[in-house]
């Protein structure tokens, strides 16, 4: 354990040498990452204009859902994206074999190594949007609702990290991933949506349960909203452990086939 | 004269003909987010029969008729295949041609939304089923008449912009940040989140003298009749032609001033 997190320290100590090298990169990375949360944000506040409630929800418990589900995605952003959507090209082209030669497990190395400081900046900002909707709602969580709402983000992180890292490795079978990474930017639009906004039958296996993009954020959100939901917890939980296993026992699989490449 | 540029459309048309599983799964991945829009919207007008004066159907077709136009106007990927020609070094040889750079990228970019404009109808025919009840389309003739010039010339302002996109790279080594922090406002701005008229009057009077609003909104918005005042429709377009107008002298004046920093090496 110590040893990987050094390994993960280095890895992050590398990153940020590099973000201060080309520190207009990271201006102008950080400004688009706020921008996109400010379109979210904004249609939210236009919608509102005209109407009371989206599925039951008021303005600010929904701007505290769209708040949480920005919160992850920077998240996953900041520790992983750049090294998980490079995979897919390394795979391609070989330069893979770099990750085997490394002293540790594959997966952690290859999906580890290079920190998005822009998009760790950003969570700061989706962070305060999620208190800013707290103050506004009259909430007063306790210590424990705090502490469960940081456990079912850490759960979503996981199941977002998990469903990428499965979409990646496809490459290790059709050698061309290109394009993939946006079916999951695809996938994260609902997970802006209010569960209860999913009517029919098939919408809400499909995307409540089957694939658990809605659950990742409306758990969270619901556990400041009106307490937490055991039940949806232990789901939440349970998807988590359940797509991280897929997501590694795929991602093995995958390694198997990988055959390098010639140049 | 034009022989040279529909030589340019017909090899764009065999070249982006190669990616059209491509442009398909594209297209049927549009279908989510076509889902996740009527979710939304159908829970945000719940209990109501209008929502900013148009029905539920009135703003699902609205979005359905962006997601066409999308396919058949928008600028893709233009800016980034500029970019790399402009960084590879593969403009030089039409320094050296009697051929205009802008013209033959304008006859590749028609072919290329021809075949993704037509390729787009695919997952529509397949969801048709199911997007029927929402489907609200004016009876009349006359938004359709109104509608095709705006969208040529929205088609003009989309190419425009990612061709401008494109000539940075004679500046900047890298521009997809540039274009990344353009799309967001495109997407607001050009109506891409939201109807615009839902948008407070003030916000939407500003909106109307920008050009994010004539690369999408305007003919949509023309197209699903959420825009009929024929004076309205007259004044966007005069709007519009200005802005195509200032947008090509722009692109020539990049273009001109680009060269004189551009080094040629090697052969």
């Amino acid at each position: 354990m110590l040893h990987y997190a050094r390994i993960w320290l280095a890895s992050a100590r590398y990153s940020i040498t590099r973000t201060l090298m080309f520190r207009g990169d990271f201006f102008v990375w950080a400004l688009v990452e706020l921008f996109w949360m400010t379109v979210n944000l904004l249609t939210i506040a236009v919608i509102y204009e005209h109407t009371e409630s989206i599925a039951g929800w008021r303005k600010y418990e929904m701007i505290l859902l769209v708040g949480t589900s920005l919160l992850i995605q920077r998240f996953l952003m900041g520790f992983f994206w750049s090294s998980i959507f490079e995979m897919g090209r390394n795979i391609r082209s070989g330069s893979f074999d770099f990750f085997l030669a490394q002293p540790g497990n594959v997966m952690f190395m290859a999906t580890t190594r290079k920190l998005d400081p822009d998009s760790l900046v950003n969570s700061l900002i989706a962070a305060a949007v999620v208190v800013y909707a707290v103050r506004q709602l009259g909430l007063e969580p306790g210590a424990a609702q705090i502490a469960l709402y940081c456990l079912m983000v850490a759960c979503g992180v996981i199941i977002h990290y998990s469903i990428l890292v499965l979409s990646i490795s496809i490459a290790f079978w059709l050698t061309s991933a290109q394009g993939i990474e946006g079916t999951y930017f695809t996938l994260t639009e609902f997970s802006r949506l209010p569960r209860d906004a999913f009517k029919g039958l098939v919408t809400r296996w499909l995307f409540v349960y089957a694939l658990p993009v809605v659950v990742v954020s409306n758990t969270p959100a619901k556990t400041l909203i009106s307490g937490f939901d055991w039940r949806l917890g232990l789901w939440l939980a349970a998807a988590a452990a359940g797509w991280f296993g897929l997501a590694v026992f795929v991602f093995n699989r995958g390694l198997r086939r990988y055959a390098s490449a010639s140049s | 004269m034009f022989a040279k540029y529909r030589q340019a459309f017909l090899v764009g048309l065999q070249g982006n003909l190669v990616y059209r599983w491509n442009f398909a799964v594209r297209g049927f991945f549009s279908l989510f987010h076509l889902a996740v829009v009527v979710i939304l919207w159908g829970a945000a007008s719940e209990g109501r029969t209008e929502l900013g004066g148009f029905s539920l159907n009135q703003t699902i077709t609205y979005f359905i008729t962006l997601l066409v136009l999308q396919f058949f106007i928008s600028a893709f990927n233009e800016d980034y295949q500029i970019s790399e020609e402009i960084r590879n070094g593969l403009i030089n040889q039409f320094l050296l041609k009697p051929i205009n750079y802008f013209a033959y990228r304008l006859s590749i970019f028609v072919a290329a939304r021809l075949v993704s404009g037509l390729l787009v109808f695919l997952p529509l025919l397949i969801a048709l089923p199911f997007l029927r009840q929402y489907l609200a389309f004016p009876a009349h003739a006359a938004p359709y008449a109104f509608g095709v010039p705006a969208m040529i010339m929205s088609a003009m302002i989309q190419f425009s912009i990612a061709y401008c996109f494109g000539m940075l790279t004679f500046w900047f080594l890298e521009i997809q940040g540039f274009v990344i922090l353009s799309m967001a406002f495109e997407t607001v701005l050009g109506g891409q989140m939201f109807p615009l008229d839902l948008l407070p009057k003030w916000a939407y009077d500003v909106a109307q003298w920008l050009p994010f609003y004539y690369q999408m909104y305007f003919p949509a918005a023309i197209f699903t009749g959420r825009i009929t005042e024929t004076s309205a429709i007259l004044q966007g377009y005069a709007i519009q032609a200005a802005w195509v107008i200032l947008l090509l002298l722009v692109n020539h004046a990049l273009w001109t001033r680009g060269l004189r920093r551009h080094t040629a090496v090697g052969g």
